[in-house]
């Protein structure tokens, strides 16, 4: 048997079999070893990407193929170990086997994407990746999983559109030979020669592209099922989901540029120092930055600020592939793998406090960092990568991402990045003072810390945010060998672009040595004396627990008053409202057509004939 | 390795130093604007030597007080990083955007320390500190935009070495914008009316400040002088440019000439923005919003993109 199998289909038969076998802790152990065993051997096969394995099944009429190389490798490394502390996790959370058996089955589509070497493999994992993810959260709330499942279906489709398009011209399903026949295709056109598609199908393949990947990405404006869909789920599985099953567009948008990205640059042209169609797809990620950062900043459910907030932080990916050069690329990928690690951990947090609490909106919660500790310990580290402070992985490749973006002098890009970044910085420290800091509602007194298997997921994830923020060298000589050549220099600590150095090992000496000077002045100074909650400056007035002193609700008010504007306008009620539509001709169409009339019906009968005549038949 | 020790602890000294001085001179330019004699100049020193020789500190627990070391812990970190002179440190990693980051980012413990007390007045601070540091960030980005896709390089230090055979940065038209923008960002930066909703003094009882006093107050003094030190001096260095001076024989005499020169640029981007804050009366946040994202926005893309070109 080959690794590659078993890492695509483990989690597969181990889902089927926890299904299947639903012995209270023998389904966990079977369901976290098929999690692992990916895990293990993605590990096993990293000396094997130099000279890559390719693994072949026949079912049917196609040819399944898989292969791996550098640049499936990494997403590989991000699916399985994000996957692995998901599905940890998953042990306390899960309600039943039926969330087993979907959340691995999910895990096997994902990974069969990263992994397929010919379009149609891709196509079916892909599939079987949305299927798995609609049925979890088909489970918690039937309206979200629906528009979840349309707008899939809606991407899917496109992708199938294109593929049919490819196959139709090139006759081939197969990666290498439609990356080589598009790359004669772009020289043919370019020296005006015959060419098998004409522009304005390259055009069409191209957009139907843009819908499917970008539906995944959460992409705006085809973002609206992400908050819905990652809120209104298993929050340990949206781990995965925000963490993983997203990537699966960001690596739909690699192989965009892999196939045909010479192609398209060709034909489109230039638009400044990028490519045409790649400033379009970085400008949408702009937009998506900046337009889900604002609503993560809006809301007022912990899970929908998260969901929200992991679009924003895909717009930073798109914005790097869309920009297009080599660097740029890399440091989207950089950053593919910081945003797995850090809204990986968030997710298992807010699991965590779902769990523990039961609540989920900012409203019922507050104070809970006493009761908490540990869980607040892993949010702190969460809450510094995400909002990008050094040293933390989050900054390293924000940093690389900034960078990439600006030396490529794109200032309105710039500037949206720029902008992305302190809305980071604004949601999050709303999750803190909501969640972890103020007054503790009295119903909460009694809560305990994270669970085990919980803690162990949590740790991993926040062990990795640490460590590659220190050494972001580790990752950039991955990134480098998928591109066989040094783009980003430095050594483990140091990132070295040419034009910018970033040393992450000073930042963290000065930082240690910064917070022991200011730790020395502060316990020079007299004894502190802890003091209640309630023991506070409320303009000099006497305050009791009666009071609520922690603002909870519609805490960025003033925000909202400022956006007004642009808060009418809302792609989730245009979406509706064509929704409606559609049900309203349907129904238009089945009381005319339909009208149980026999006579129309012989008029119909009528007419066909009427066509048929005059056709000549 | 002891010359770089001698050399950081140098740094540190030096900007604690200069900034109580810088805080010094803003009360008594201020109070000369008012026609009153103000303070001695070394009174923020005297204020903090009290904050922190108080006997009876209280704390709101373990955040509370790390947050505030975080908070002072981070200046430093900063400070380290913007080329002095010829004095650096690390000034070969002193990359525009990280320390655009890492200027803000003491922010992010005097926000967690301040909420950990549960104070509503920290609260709304906080509210306000953020939507002002959202305001800010988008004439601030395009402003780092202009500068490095002017000079082709991040690195600081070698902007400052630009300046010294192609002029200051202010003298080219697209960086005169973005110098315009990010004057009128650092005053925000600072903490001066008009922008300085987040303390609100008189308003919100001070804000995230409310619930600090005795040693805590008094580190956050120190770390208020160290960025106002550093703000300003990053100022100088990629806007006016900067000072490496190299006309003396001995290099005792050099760095001595260097310092001097910054410390005139530094005061006078610190009396620009005193005089500014001595006449204008405070905006509501949504005003201060409103007003960076039109105007200094518009400068400051409109020097990006000409930069670019």
């Amino acid at each position: 048997m080959n690794e590659l199998a078993i890492i695509i289909f483990a989690p597969l038969l181990a889902g089927a079999l926890a299904w299947l076998i639903e012995v209270k802790g023998i389904r966990e152990l079977i369901g976290v070893t098929g999690a692992a065993l990916p895990l293990g051997f993605s590990l096993l096969l990293y000396q094997k990407t130099t000279e890559g394995i390719n693994l072949a099944l026949n079912i049917g009429v196609f040819n399944l193929t898989f292969a791996l190389n550098h640049l499936n490798w990494f997403f590989i490394g991000i699916g399985t170990l994000v996957g692995f502390a998901s599905i940890l996790a998953l042990v306390s959370t899960a309600k039943d086997s039926y969330e087993w058996l979907f959340a691995l089955m999910s895990l096997t589509g994902v990974l069969g994407v990263f992994l397929a070497n010919d379009m149609m493999t891709f196509f079916i994992f892909w599939e079987i990746m949305t299927f798995a993810s609609f049925m979890m959260v088909l489970r918690y709330n039937r309206s979200a999983s629906l528009k979840y499942f349309l707008l899939s279906v809606f991407g899917a489709y496109a992708m199938l559109i294109a593929l049919g398009i490819i196959y139709a011209k090139l006759g081939t399903f197969d990666f290498g030979t439609i990356q080589q026949a598009m790359y004669q295709e772009a020289y043919a056109s370019a020296f005006g020669a015959e060419t098998l598609l004409s522009k304005n199908e390259s055009a069409l393949i191209y957009l139907l592209f843009l819908i499917a990947f970008g539906v995944k990405a959460g992409m705006f404006p085809l973002h609206v099922w992400a908050p819905d869909a990652y809120g209104e789920t298993n929050q340990s599985y949206t781990a995965m989901f925000s963490g993983v099953l997203s990537k699966a567009g960001v690596y739909g948008f690699i192989l965009l540029y892999v196939l045909m990205g010479t192609r398209l640059a060709l034909e489109f042209g230039a638009f400044r120092s990028t490519t045409k169609f790649g400033y379009i797809i970085a400008f949408l990620g702009g937009l998506t930055i900046i337009v889900g950062g604002l609503l993560a900043a809006l809301q007022e459910d912990i899970r929908k600020l998260f969901a929200y907030s992991s679009i924003s932080q895909l717009g930073y990916i798109l914005v790097g592939i869309g920009v297009g050069t080599a660097l740029s690329i890399q440091a989207a990928m950089f950053h593919a793998l910081s945003h797995a690690l850090f809204k990986g951990l968030f997710f298992l947090i807010v699991a965590t406090i779902v769990y523990r609490t039961g609540k989920t909106t900012f409203a019922d919660m507050g104070g809970l960092a006493e009761k908490m500790p540990f869980t607040f310990a892993m949010a702190f580290i969460a809450i510094l990568s995400l909002a990008g402070i050094p040293p933390l992985v989050g900054f390293a490749s924000k940093w690389v991402l900034f960078e990439a973006v600006i030396s490529q002098n794109l200032p309105i890009l710039g500037g949206m990045v720029f902008f992305g970044s302190a809305i980071g910085f604004v949601y999050l420290i709303r999750f803190v003072y909501a969640v972890w800091f103020g007054q503790r509602p009295t119903d909460l007194d009694e809560t305990k810390d994270a669970p085990l298997p919980m803690a162990i997921a949590m740790v991993i994830l926040a062990l990795f945010n640490v460590i590659l923020g220190i050494a972001p060298g580790l990752v950039a000589k991955e990134l480098n060998k998928i591109f066989g050549k040094e783009v980003i220099g430095g050594d483990l600590f140091i990132l070295d672009l040419g034009f910018g150095k970033y040393n992450a090992l000073a930042v963290t000496i000065y930082l240690v040595v910064g917070i022991i000077i200011a730790g020395i002045i502060y316990f020079l100074g007299a004894k502190v004396r802890k003091v209640p909650v309630t023991d506070t400056y409320q303009s000099a007035n006497p305050v009791t627990m009666e009071y609520n002193l922690t603002i909870r609700r519609n805490f960025f008010l003033p925000l909202k008053e400022t956006l007004a504007f642009w808060l009418r306008i809302s792609f989730d009620r245009l979406y509706r409202t064509i929704g409606t539509w559609v049900e309203d001709l349907a129904e238009v169409m089945r009381t005319y057509i339909y009208n149980g009339n026999t006579q129309s019906y012989a008029w119909y009968l009528a007419i066909l004939l009427l066509i048929l005549a005059l056709w000549g038949v | 390795m002891i010359e770089i020790a001698l050399k950081a602890l140098f740094i540190l000294i030096y900007a604690t130093f200069v900034g109580f001085m810088f805080m010094g001179i803003i009360r008594i330019v201020t109070a000369r604007i008012h026609r009153r004699v103000g303070p001695p100049i070394y009174q923020p020193i005297l204020d903090t030597i009290k904050l922190l020789s108080k006997k009876s500190n209280i704390t709101h627990g373990l955040i509370y007080d790390f947050g505030v070391i975080y908070a002072l812990g981070a200046t430093i970190l900063a400070i380290m990083f913007i080329p002095l002179g010829n004095i650096g440190v690390l000034r070969a990693y002193g990359d525009l955007v990280l320390i655009t980051f890492l200027l803000e980012i003491p922010m992010l413990g005097i926000m967690f320390a301040a909420m950990s007390s549960g104070n509503p007045y920290a609260g709304i601070g906080a509210q306000r500190a953020l939507l002002t540091l959202l305001a800010i960030q988008v004439p601030l980005g395009f402003a780092i935009v202009a500068l490095a896709e002017y000079y082709g390089t991040f690195s600081t230090y070698e902007i400052v070495m630009a300046q010294q055979s192609m002029g200051w940065s202010i003298t080219a038209l697209p960086l005169l914008f973005a110098a315009i923008a990010y004057d009128l960002v650092l005053q925000a930066m600072f903490g001066k009316e008009p922008f300085d909703i987040m303390i609100a003094p008189g308003e919100i009882s001070l804000g995230p400040m409310v619930e600090f006093g005795g040693k805590h107050m008094g580190i956050l003094q120190i770390q208020h002088a160290i960025a106002l030190f550093g703000e300003t001096l990053f100022f100088s260095n990629i806007f006016l440019g900067g000072a490496a001076i190299t006309i003396f024989g001995s290099s005792i005499l050099n760095t001595i000439a260097t310092l001097v020169v910054l410390l005139i640029k530094q005061t006078a981007v610190l009396l620009v923005a005193t005089f500014m804050g001595a006449i204008f009366p405070r905006f509501t946040i949504d005003q201060a919003a409103r007003f960076y994202w039109k105007w200094p926005t518009i400068i400051a893309a409109l020097g990006a993109i000409l930069a670019s070109l």
